[in-house]
Order: C-alpha cells, then sequence, then structure tokens
C-alpha cells in the first residue's frame, strides 16, 4: 500500500541558518489493510514522517510510493501539487493533534462538506456525517456550534469523524486519542480498530501504549530520525522497556 | 476668367445662405450618417445668423440640401408661427426663394424641433431636426473617448442600467425627450427633440431623417425603411405620452399629441397646422372625410404623459407589467400612404449588442443561469483553466514582476502571497487586462460541455477583453469603488452584468440579482439603494455579487478582505469560500495575509521582489515553507 524507501527530510532554518535532520534515510512499508504505528520519543521524527506522506512536508530525498486504488504506483515524495491535492481528497485521510476543519463552519456542516470531498452524494453525505459523528460520540447538541468553541477533546472527536468518514486508502492518524477522556478514547479506539478491519491501511502515531498493543499489527520505532527497530508490538514494547 | 469675376459670380449666386464648400462638406458629412444609419457624423459646424442651440444644426441641413425647386415648412413644437420657425423659415425663403407651406403633406423639406407632424410623411420627403444634444449616452458617461468605445463596440449595457434604474426608481421609464432608440440593430442614437409620442413615427419610416446638432458640431441620420427601436425590456411596454380621455379644445381630436393649456385646464393640439386644416375637415368642407393620424394604437401612459400607470417597481419586478399596449403601431391605412410596420416594443437579443455565446446559451432556458452541479465540479477534461507563463512586467527600471508562472485547475482556487510590492498585484492587474505585461503568455481555458475553448489573454485586444470580462474572467478589488458604480443600486450593479451578457427581461433581470444579494446577505430591502450608502462590507458583497453573477470561469481576487475590520472581514471570507465552493468557479486569489490564502486555497505561490520564489500546497507552505523569505513569512503570520 504505502512502500517508503530510503526517505530523508532536512529542515533549513534560514533566519538562524541551521538545518535540521528530521529524518535519515528512513525505510518503512505499510501493506494492506495493516496497521503500523510509528512510537518514539518527541523529536525523534514521527510526526514528521506523517506529513512527508501527507506532503505538508517537503521529502528532501527518497521514495514515497503509494499504491492508488485502481493499482498504479506515484511517488508522493515527486508527485506535482495538483497530483497531491487530488490523491488527498481520494486516497489519504489525516486526522493531526491539531483541528484542520475550519473552524467557522457548523460541527455537521465541516463533516459533511469532507463526505462531498470524498465522493458522496448530498443526501448520503447528511447521512454518513450523523453516523460518523455519532461514532466518535458527538451529541446532537453539538452540531450546530462551530468547532472553534468546542474542547479539545470534542475538536478531536470532530478530527475523526472527518478521518474515518468513508476511509481512503490509507489513514494517517497522529495522537488520536491525545486529548480524549478515558471514555472517549475508548470509543475512538473502537472506531480505528473498526475501520482497520475494513481493509483500510493505517499509519500512526501514538504514546499510549495501550492503545499500541491493542491496534497496531506492526511498531515501528523511531529514534533521532532513524528506525531504531521495528516487529511485533509486544516485541518493540518490550524492547523499549528494556532501553528505559 | 478673371478671379475677381469669379468671386463676383459667386457672390451673386449665394444660394441659401451658404458657400458651395460648406455645403459640399455638411453633405458628406449626410452622406456618411445615411451609409451608417444612427451613428454620429462630425462635421465642421459653420457660424450661423442664428444662435447656436437655436436651431442652427438643422438649418445647415436645410441649407446644404435645398434646392430651388423645394417646398419648405418649418416647425417648432408643431406650430409653424412659433418664433424660432418663423424666423428660420424667413431665412430659408429670403436665401433661396423656394415655395414655403404649412402642409406637411406637400412639402419636400420639413425642418423641425420637438415634433414630428401628425400628417403622415412619405417617400421623398425629407425630415430634418434641429438637436440639442446629440449623444444618447451623455447621461451614463461624459468621457468623450469612453462615449465613442461604447458606441463602436455596441456596448451599452450601461444604457440599460439607466433604465432599469429608472424603472426601479420611478416604476416607469421617465425619459421624455430624447428616448433612446436602436437604430438598425447598431447604433443607440437620441431621438432628442421629439417626444416619445413621435418615437414610433420613425421606425421603418419612407422618409428620411436627418439630425443636426450644430453646437456639439454632429449630424446623423435615419434613412427610409431602417428599424428604429426604442431601448425597452422585453417585460416593460414602451409607452407613449397619453392623457386619458383628453381631446383637442379646438378639434376635438383624441388621437394626435396634445399640449397643456393651463390657464384653461384644457388641451390642445401640439401641430397647429392638423389641427387647422382637421377643423377644416369637420366643418364639412371635403363630405365628412376623417382625418387620421400616423399613429393608431399605443400604450396609455397617465396624466402629464408621464406619471406611473400605477406600475410600481414592485409589480414591475415580480411578474413584468403587462401595459396596456405593448406594440404602438403605426397606421398604414392613412392618406400618405406610411409604409411603415408596427414597432414592437422590443429589443430582445438586439443585434450589435455582443453577447458572449456561452453565457447566453447557459441563460437561455429561462434565464436563470444553470449553476453546475456539485458532481460536475471535476471536469472529466483534464488540464487547467488557467496557465501563465513567464509572465513579466517592467516598469522601465523598475521590476513590477518577473517571470511568474503558476497554473489554476478547474474549481481550484490559488493563492499569491507576499508583501507589498512584491508584485502580487502587478500578476493580477496583467491577468485582468488592466496592465500590458512586457513578456510572457497566460491562457485561459472555458470548460464547455463537450468542447472547451481556449483565449490567450495577453493577445486580445481591447474589445475582446471587455467582452471576456463580462462572463468569462471577473475580478473583484480590494476598493469596491473599483468594480462597482457607487451611483448605481445595488440591483443596478448587477444588472449592469447581466444586460451587457445580452438579459433584457427586467423580471428575470431583478430577481437574479435579488437572489443573488440574497446569496451574499446583502438586505434585499437594501437592493434600490445606490452601492454609495452601504457600508465597506456590504459594497465588497454587491462586488462579489457582480463578479460571480455571469458564472465566470475564473475569478481573480486582489485582497478582497483588506480594509474592511476583522470581524466583517470573517463574514465576507466566509462568504467567498462558500461561493467558491457553490459555484466551482476557478480563482487567483491575491493577499498578503496568510489567514486569507489559507482559507480559500488548496495552492499557493509566494512571491518576493517580483518573482515567485516558492510555489506548493497551501499547508505545507504554512508546516514546511522553504525559502528564507516564505519562512520570515510564516512566522510573520503565526505572530
Amino acid at each position: 500500500m504505502l512502500d517508503i524507501r530510503g526517505l530523508e527530510k532536512r529542515f533549513f532554518i534560514h533566519a538562524i541558518g541551521r538545518q535540521v535532520d528530521a529524518l535519515r534515510r528512513v525505510d518503512l512499508a505499510v501493506g494492506p489493510g495493516e496497521h503500523v504505528v510509528l512510537v518514539g520519543a518527541s523529536g525523534a521524527g514521527k510526526s514528521t514522517l506523517l506529513k512527508c506522506v501527507w506532503r505538508s512536508c517537503l521529502p528532501t530525498a527518497g521514495e514515497v510510493l503509494l499504491r492508488r486504488a485502481d493499482g498504479t504506483v506515484v511517488d508522493l515524495a515527486r508527485a506535482d501539487d495538483r497530483t497531491m491535492v487530488e490523491l488527498r481528497d481520494e486516497q489519504l485521510g489525516y486526522v493531526s493533534q491539531f483541528l484542520g476543519a475550519d473552524q467557522r463552519r457548523s460541527v455537521h456542516d465541516v463533516v459533511v462538506r469532507s463526505a462531498l470531498k470524498r465522493g458522496l452524494a448530498g443526501d448520503e453525505a447528511g447521512d454518513a456525517a450523523a453516523g460518523a459523528l455519532r461514532q466518535v460520540g458527538l451529541g446532537e447538541e453539538l452540531w450546530a456550534t462551530r468547532p472553534v468553541v468546542l474542547s479539545g477533546g470534542e475538536q478531536q472527536r470532530v478530527n475523526l469523524a472527518i478521518g474515518t468518514l468513508r476511509p481512503p486508502g490509507l489513514l494517517l492518524l497522529d495522537e488520536p486519542v491525545a486529548s480524549l477522556d478515558a471514555t472517549n478514547r475508548e470509543a475512538v479506539l473502537e472506531l480505528i480498530a473498526g475501520v482497520a478491519r475494513t481493509g483500510v491501511s493505517v499509519l500512526s502515531v501514538f504514546h499510549d501504549l495501550d492503545a499500541v498493543r491493542r491496534l497496531a499489527t506492526r511498531v515501528v520505532l523511531l529514534e533521532a530520525g532513524r528506525v531504531a527497530a521495528e516487529g511485533e508490538p509486544g516485541e518493540i514494547l518490550e524492547h523499549m522497556g528494556v532501553l528505559r | 476668367m478673371s478671379v475677381t469675376e469669379l468671386t463676383a459670380a459667386s457672390l451673386d449666386d449665394e444660394f441659401a445662405h451658404l458657400d458651395e464648400q460648406s455645403k459640399r462638406e455638411i453633405r458628406t458629412a449626410l452622406l456618411t450618417a445615411v451609409a451608417v444609419p444612427g451613428y454620429q457624423v462630425p462635421f465642421g459646424s459653420r457660424e450661423m445668423p442664428v444662435a447656436r442651440g437655436w436651431g442652427s444644426g438643422g438649418l445647415q441641413i436645410t441649407l446644404s440640401i435645398i434646392g430651388p425647386d423645394d417646398v419648405v415648412k418649418v416647425i417648432d413644437q408643431g406650430d409653424d408661427a412659433g418664433v424660432n420657425a418663423a424666423n428660420l423659415r424667413r431665412l430659408i425663403v429670403a436665401t433661396t426663394a423656394v415655395q414655403e407651406t404649412t402642409d406637411a403633406g406637400a412639402a419636400s423639406i420639413i425642418q423641425t424641433r420637438h415634433r414630428v407632424p401628425e400628417q403622415p410623411l412619405g417617400p421623398g420627403q425629407i425630415f430634418v431636426l434641429q438637436v440639442p444634444v446629440p449623444e444618447p449616452l451623455r447621461g451614463v458617461e461624459r468621457d468623450m473617448r469612453e462615449l465613442r468605445r461604447m458606441h463602436a463596440e455596441a456596448d451599452y449595457s450601461r444604457m440599460w442600467v439607466s433604465l432599469y434604474e429608472d424603472i426601479v426608481r420611478h416604476g416607469v421609464v421617465t425619459r421624455t425627450t430624447g428616448y433612446p432608440v436602436l437604430v438598425g440593430g447598431r447604433y443607440v442614437m437620441a431621438t432628442t427633440p421629439i417626444p416619445r409620442w413621435d418615437v414610433p413615427k420613425l421606425h421603418q419610416a419612407s422618409f428620411l431623417s436627418l439630425f443636426g446638432a450644430g453646437r456639439e458640431k454632429r449630424v446623423y441620420a435615419v434613412p427610409p425603411h431602417t428599424s428604429v427601436e426604442p431601448l425597452t425590456f422585453e417585460d416593460v411596454a414602451f409607452e407613449v405620452e397619453q392623457t386619458q380621455g383628453a381631446s383637442c379644445l379646438l378639434c376635438e381630436a383624441d388621437d394626435t399629441y396634445l399640449v397643456e393649456v393651463p390657464a384653461r385646464a384644457a388641451w390642445i393640439c401640439s401641430d397647429t397646422d392638423w389641427c387647422s386644416r382637421r377643423r377644416d375637415h369637420l366643418g364639412g368642407e371635403t363630405g365628412g372625410v376623417t382625418l387620421k393620424t400616423g399613429r393608431a394604437t399605443v400604450g396609455r401612459a397617465k396624466a402629464d404623459g408621464i406619471t406611473a400607470d400605477g406600475a410600481t417597481a414592485d409589480r414591475v419586478g415580480t411578474g413584468g407589467v403587462a401595459a396596456d399596449g405593448v406594440t404602438a403601431k403605426t397606421d398604414r391605412a392613412t392618406a400618405g400612404g406610411v409604409a411603415a410596420d408596427g414597432v414592437t416594443a422590443k429589443t430582445a437579443g438586439a443585434g450589435g449588442i455582443m453577447v458572449d455565446r456561452a453565457t447566453a446559451d447557459r441563460v437561455a432556458a429561462d434565464g436563470v443561469p444553470a449553476v453546475p452541479a456539485r458532481s460536475q465540479r471535476r471536469p472529466s477534461v483534464p488540464g487547467w483553466t488557467l496557465q501563465v507563463d513567464g509572465l513579466t512586467r517592467l516598469f522601465g527600471p523598475v521590476t513590477g514582476c518577473r517571470d511568474v508562472s503558476f497554473a489554476v485547475a478547474p474549481g481550484e482556487a490559488v493563492g499569491i502571497i507576499g508583501e507589498s510590492g512584491s508584485g502580487k498585484s502587478t500578476v493580477l492587474r496583467c491577468l485582468a487586462g488592466d496592465l500590458a505585461p512586457t513578456a510572457g503568455s497566460a491562457v485561459l481555458v472555458r470548460h464547455g460541455q463537450c468542447s472547451q475553448e481556449q483565449v490567450r489573454l495577453f493577445e486580445l485586444d481591447d474589445t475582446a477583453r471587455r467582452v471576456l470580462r463580462i462572463a468569462t474572467l471577473a475580478i473583484v478589488y480590494q476598493d469596491p469603488a473599483e468594480g462597482l458604480d457607487l451611483r448605481v443600486s445595488a440591483g443596478g450593479n448587477i444588472a449592469e452584468r447581466l444586460t451587457a451578457a445580452g438579459w433584457r427581461h427586467f423580471g428575470r433581470i431583478r430577481s437574479r440579482a435579488r437572489s443573488l444579494l440574497e446569496r451574499v446577505e446583502v438586505p434585499v430591502d437594501r437592493m434600490d439603494d445606490p452601492v454609495a450608502t452601504f457600508s465597506g462590507g456590504m459594497r465588497q458583497r454587491v462586488q462579489l455579487a457582480k463578479a460571480v453573477v455571469n458564472q465566470p470561469a475564473l475569478l481573480l481576487l486582489d485582497e478582497p478582505t483588506t480594509g474592511l475590520d476583522a470581524s466583517v472581514a470573517a463574514g465576507v471570507l466566509d462568504l467567498i469560500r462558500d461561493l467558491l465552493e457553490e459555484t466551482g468557479i476557478s480563482a487567483v486569489v491575491v493577499s498578503h495575509d496568510m489567514s486569507v490564502i489559507s482559507m480559500l486555497t488548496s495552492r499557493v505561490v509566494v512571491m518576493h521582489r517580483g518573482r515567485v520564489v516558492e510555489g506548493g500546497l497551501t499547508d505545507q507552505l504554512l508546516e514546511d515553507p522553504q525559502h528564507a523569505y516564505s519562512q520570515r513569512l510564516v512566522a510573520a503570520a503565526r505572530g
């Protein structure tokens, strides 16, 4: 589904004349229906890796090969911007720690619009949006409000509703349960597990080791921009435990 | 023959006051005028022994064309005995010794101010009008060059807007004399100085009409059998002045143009000769033959000629007024044998008005352009809506922009961001045609149902560019005053774009304007107020409505929210985003404000010192700006 080869990302900060190597020759593959979780310390390059796939960061070198629904393969590291716009609508989903959605539209509206973007027709989109919002446990009383007035956890769930609605081939999740309380966290983890069961490939970042254990089919440990270890969840978590 | 003899002879032979050279020059101008009906031909207006403004233009025409065998009639306000008429006639007769008459049927040349005689004129007769203001568009535009351009391109949308505004404000078109007409389907002409009553008589007339404006140095003409159609909306009748129940105090005629005698609260015929002859006929001298005027049924407007026939703006707006007579017919079976057809008060799709074909097609069905369905937003035809390549504009040694290239896909909004002076507005102005580029190319593609049409923006002439800006390329300026006529109502501003695209149905124009204003959340009860009375935010909303009304292929937005206060700007921004999404119009958004760009666009180019330093996905620019300048820009936006 996704095949990352020799991915490098170097940030050059002009103001201070310094460069930062965030990713150094990362190789990583996500198979169909696989849920690969990235773990590692802050600054290890987990989010940058997701962004290089989503292409909100420009890879410096390497390949990010994505197999499209029609079987063709596209290198996201070199795809032109216009292709990326289309891929984002059709093939990719991205849920970040921060609300990317429009702050000045009602919650419901925001989700419906994403559904439309994913190619659902008018009525279906409304139903799908309502379904997605219920699934993440957002009560109808909140649907008419604007995301900007919601709590962090509620916003997070709006994001998830958008990301998991008619899920694309590859879903990128960046700390999706970071700001959720126990109950909502449970619901969201269940939702993510459900999405993966439908055959969607997931590449995610979690700090929550319990979540990793429950969801991951494979875990990749990043350290200072390099893949330090890779394997079964238990194996890697154990390795991490040893490190600690 | 010696020079002295020659001069002496010419002095002796001086006929009709003017020398032969002058007459020849005026006749040449008249021939041009006849060849191009309705077109105002400049001529070297001579000093005449009457003051300019007292008929010097008409007099010069008459004196240039008159021959010894002519029979002349001169009237002023329909009256042969008016001081001015009497003086002009005396001058003509004294210098030519031609026969004079008051009988319109017997005259070969009729010079007039303000009236066409009731007696139908026939072939071979020449009708000369003294014109004070020859320019029909003077009321809507003062700049002479612009006026000439409007005539040259048959760009009469502003004239239509003035009619629209008139109906909105007064319920009817209030123009009395000088009612604008479309001559031969091409030129809009002022019928000054005749009243509306007489306008239908000019349509497909068998006689020649010559118009002379001495002060303004213009002559124009309506040759025989030329269509003269009063400008009026399809659903608003062209009405002539008429007072219900009024008849002439003297001859009892109720089918002539009547003037009021206030002292006696009565009416008399304006055409005195006609009136007196009718009285003679009534006396039985010709055995009871009733004289008929050259006019039959016309729509009846109320007293004073012009006050509304109860037709309020709203009535007109909702259903289209079915005023009494939509057609003003000229009676054919009358003595003079006028071979005129009925003038239909209809100028639908009038020739000469350049209608963008695509627009015309889209509005054809019911006058409401179809909004493309959402599913069609991503057209099957791949490619770009706009492709800019190597655009360079230099201002002498100063670089406006250099080698700017980018492309916009169908339905996509692309941003151009940069600080003041970075050249982003220069790019936009070059695309809009307000500035000529020094080098580079820009191709705009209009995707049709099954075809696409390419326009090379920098290779268009002014006319083609203006036509393009009607319905294919629209621009929203930072300052609404640039995109709007502030003296005109909100609805009128939108009507301008619609009439330019060929809309001629008042009711439809109004309902389209209303629905658009509703869409941009301008209170509908302000629709008929001049935009000058609107706040900045409201003006910007009206400008947006005007820009998208014809569903352009590309919308250029130049700092659309700069200058508005934060809460208003947010509302306008929301509106722009929603409009772009709903309509699927491609857009180029120029702004120095990262929040505007990130809200409206999916891709962006960064300009710095006239060059594109970076281009990419909008969120990528925010997340991972590459160029030093972009990094500063993003850092600044993050505060």
